[in-house]
């Protein structure tokens, strides 16, 4: 006999979490039994379980697995840096690409490349001897040093959440210009690497980009139970934060800190893979309806989910020739935008 | 009295900008002559003077002649026309970040421009302006019935804007990975430039911006009413159905005539009407006078930095726009009393 009544909807929505774990799985399936080369099921099956042929273990163990999981986890980091952006700067656009993060790993990156190809040219023009291991850090470093100067120019000002999305939109634009016209400038015909980043690509993605992610994903899970409250304080006034008891601009600042490593470092892997971070926890909304709590769980599974199938229609749609999931993830999330841009007053 | 002194400033204003744009043009003048001696084979003031006066056919008269004047003409060209845009957009969304990169004209008129580079080699490039006013102009029309008219809240109308050049920019990168060794020429024109740039192109944009300019300038009164509000203008007669498109339009020309040749040059249509707003121009038309004359200047200073600062290679004007108007922009958005605080 419980004495508070239950909600109507409640009923289903209780079901949504386990159901979508139960997406995730199956997503992880599908993109694990599906691809380029078609492979028998049951070779796959005995390839996961440390068997089979030795054909089927390279493709699944050192090629699709360690793929899918880099992209799920930058999709988490994308939707979750998405939700707390959204969250803190009462936004409901706001996304790391809107926000000069991905701009600063994209300078970055093109930077640092150009750099070392003048640096020691060895007249390759191979990508095995272009130091493609250090993209994920040099990305992650730009991407953090974007933000970081984004927050310190609005932060001599009020730290406040139009003057962070306006510095965003500035810093990140002047950031892109440049990236462009440097690849553009001093870059040869190496450039189609770079390019490959640029449009957001989970191609040749392997273990060490997923072990690489992995201590971001787990430390940015690790404190969202400490900044639960803060959030959803965030999203009052600064007055009405404050007179709750919130240090506002420590609070904003932390949370706008994990929301920056988040994405800086799945951009530095993936590249910069727009709009999972915007639609993502919108979808998640949508579904939460009226169960707040439920918004952060969601939105990581779907996060998840999304970039995976993504990831997936990419590989199946463009054959061998594989279409990057950043126009995946842009042609599919263009209908969603307009019709959230219309909807928000 | 009031009559009197209303015109009496007015008219002093309306001198000032002539002296204005006087001193503008000039400089541009001295930066398109101090352009015609820079190069990987510098000439002497002399020498460029007398391949400028009297071409003879000889190496000189050629690198002035078909090389360096009028491509410093064309950045001149192609600087008023966007900077024309950009002011076209800011006044009639009245919102201070609209211009022809944050609005997705841009974006609008560069991704079909390449994908038919890429997929239809055979059409002229007699065309990619047509294809640029389409693809401009649509994309604009997407950002601003995203944004609702994009004058309500001036953040949702950028927001907007850039969420439409982002999917434009996936779409024009992923033609890009498809079209293998076209990439690094289509790269730098990406992030605009001059480079090569002669009088068939030169001629090829003229009739666009020219077209954009002198519309805007027989507009002039109905964008001095546009710049009050809607109500306002609708109170006084203004059939907004009719302008609002017909503005658009107009901003669309200069972009989709610069488009095919310099690429998407960033930031001269924001930054520049942001400029000559300092200048305090008296209405319209000399705003948008000023506008030509400071966003030529701008763009062939910028053009001339692009190529003589790293000689003998070449940098994007791109990069040099952004630089110079990137802070511009920053500090815009910074100003404690700026436009939008408390608007979005």
């Amino acid at each position: 006999m419980s004495t508070v009544p239950s909600r109507p909807g409640a009923a289903w929505q209780a079901y949504l979490l386990p159901l979508l774990m139960a997406l995730v799985l199956l997503s992880l399936a599908l993109a694990i039994f599906l691809g380029v080369v078609d492979l028998d099921p049951s070779d796959t099956l005995a390839a996961l379980l440390g068997h089979g042929s030795p054909e089927a273990r390279a493709i699944i163990i050192e090629i699709r697995l360690p793929r899918i999981l880099t992209g799920m986890l930058a999709g988490i980091h994308f939707a979750l840096a998405g939700l707390l952006l959204q969250s803190i700067t009462r936004n409901p656009l706001a996304d790391p690409s809107l926000m000069g993060v991905s701009q600063g790993a994209m300078l970055a990156v093109s930077g640092f490349l150009v750099f070392s190809v003048y640096s020691h040219d060895t007249g390759s023009t191979t990508l095995q001897e272009l130091p493609v291991q250090w993209l994920p850090l040099v990305g992650t470093a730009g991407g953090l040093a974007a933000g970081g100067f984004i927050y310190l120019i609005a932060f001599r000002r009020d730290l406040g959440p139009l003057r962070i999305t306006l510095c965003g939109i500035a810093v990140g634009a002047v950031l892109h210009a440049i990236g462009i016209g440097l690849m553009a400038g001093w870059g040869s015909g190496r450039l189609e690497v770079l390019l490959e980043w640029f449009a957001g690509s989970l191609y040749a993605r392997g273990w060490q980009h997923a072990l690489f992610l992995a201590p971001f994903t787990i430390a940015g899970l690790a404190i969202l139970p400490v900044i639960r409250r803060p959030l959803e304080l965030l999203r009052f006034d600064a007055t009405v934060a404050r007179s709750f008891g919130l240090s506002y601009q420590v609070q904003f600042s932390v949370v706008l800190l994990i929301a920056c490593a988040l994405a800086a470092s799945a951009v530095g892997v993936v590249g910069p893979v727009v709009f999972v971070g915007l639609i993502v926890p919108h979808m998640a909304r949508f579904l939460a309806g009226r169960h707040p709590p439920l918004v952060l769980p969601l939105t990581i599974a779907l996060g998840a989910i999304v970039m995976t199938l993504a990831d997936l229609a990419g590989r199946l749609v463009g054959g061998a020739e594989e279409i990057p999931i950043g126009v995946v993830t842009a042609i599919c999330g263009v209908p969603l935008l307009v019709a959230l841009l219309r909807k928000t007053p | 009295m009031t009559a009197v002194s209303g015109v009496g400033p007015l008219r002093a204003d309306g001198a000032r900008a002539v002296v204005l744009i006087a001193v503008l043009l000039a400089v541009s003048a001295a930066v398109i002559a101090a352009g015609l001696t820079f190069g990987t084979k510098p000439l002497s003031a002399e020498a460029a003077l007398a391949a400028l006066l009297r071409p003879d056919g000889k190496l000189d008269s050629i690198l002035v002649w078909t090389l360096r004047l009028p491509r410093s003409l064309a950045a001149f060209t192609g600087g008023a026309g966007l900077a024309v845009s950009g002011y076209l957009l800011q006044t009639l969304t009245r919102n201070p970040l609209a211009g022809p990169g944050l609005t997705g004209v841009s974006a609008g008129a560069v991704a079909p421009i390449v994908a038919c580079f890429v997929f239809l080699p055979a059409l002229s490039s007699v065309f990619y302006p047509l294809i640029g006013l389409a693809g401009g102009l649509s994309a604009a029309a997407v950002t601003f019935w995203i944004a609702r008219g994009g004058n309500v809240r001036p953040l949702h109308l950028a927001l907007a804007g850039i969420s439409v050049s982002l999917f434009l920019g996936a779409i024009t990168t992923y033609i890009l990975l498809l079209s293998g060794p076209q990439v690094p020429s289509l790269l730098f024109w990406l992030s605009g430039g001059f480079q090569g740039r002669s009088w068939p192109q030169l001629l090829q944009m003229l009739p666009w911006v020219l077209g954009g300019t002198v519309l805007a300038l027989c507009c002039h009164r109905v964008l001095q009413i546009m710049a009050l509000s809607d109500q306002a203008a609708s109170g006084m007669g203004l059939d907004l159905a009719l302008w609002k498109p017909l503005l658009l339009i107009i901003a669309a020309l200069p972009v989709a005539g610069v488009a095919p040749v310099a690429g998407p040059v960033a930031f001269v249509g924001l930054a520049t009407p942001h400029i000559v707003r300092l200048m305090r121009p008296v209405g319209p038309a000399w705003s948008i006078a000023l506008n030509v004359a400071m966003g030529g200047l701008m763009t062939v200073t910028a053009d001339l930095v692009a190529r003589s600062i790293a000689l003998p290679k070449e940098i994007p004007v791109g990069i040099v726009t952004a630089l110079i108007g990137g802070p511009i922009f920053i500090y815009l958005v910074q100003r404690r009393n700026s436009a939008f605080a408390g608007e979005a």
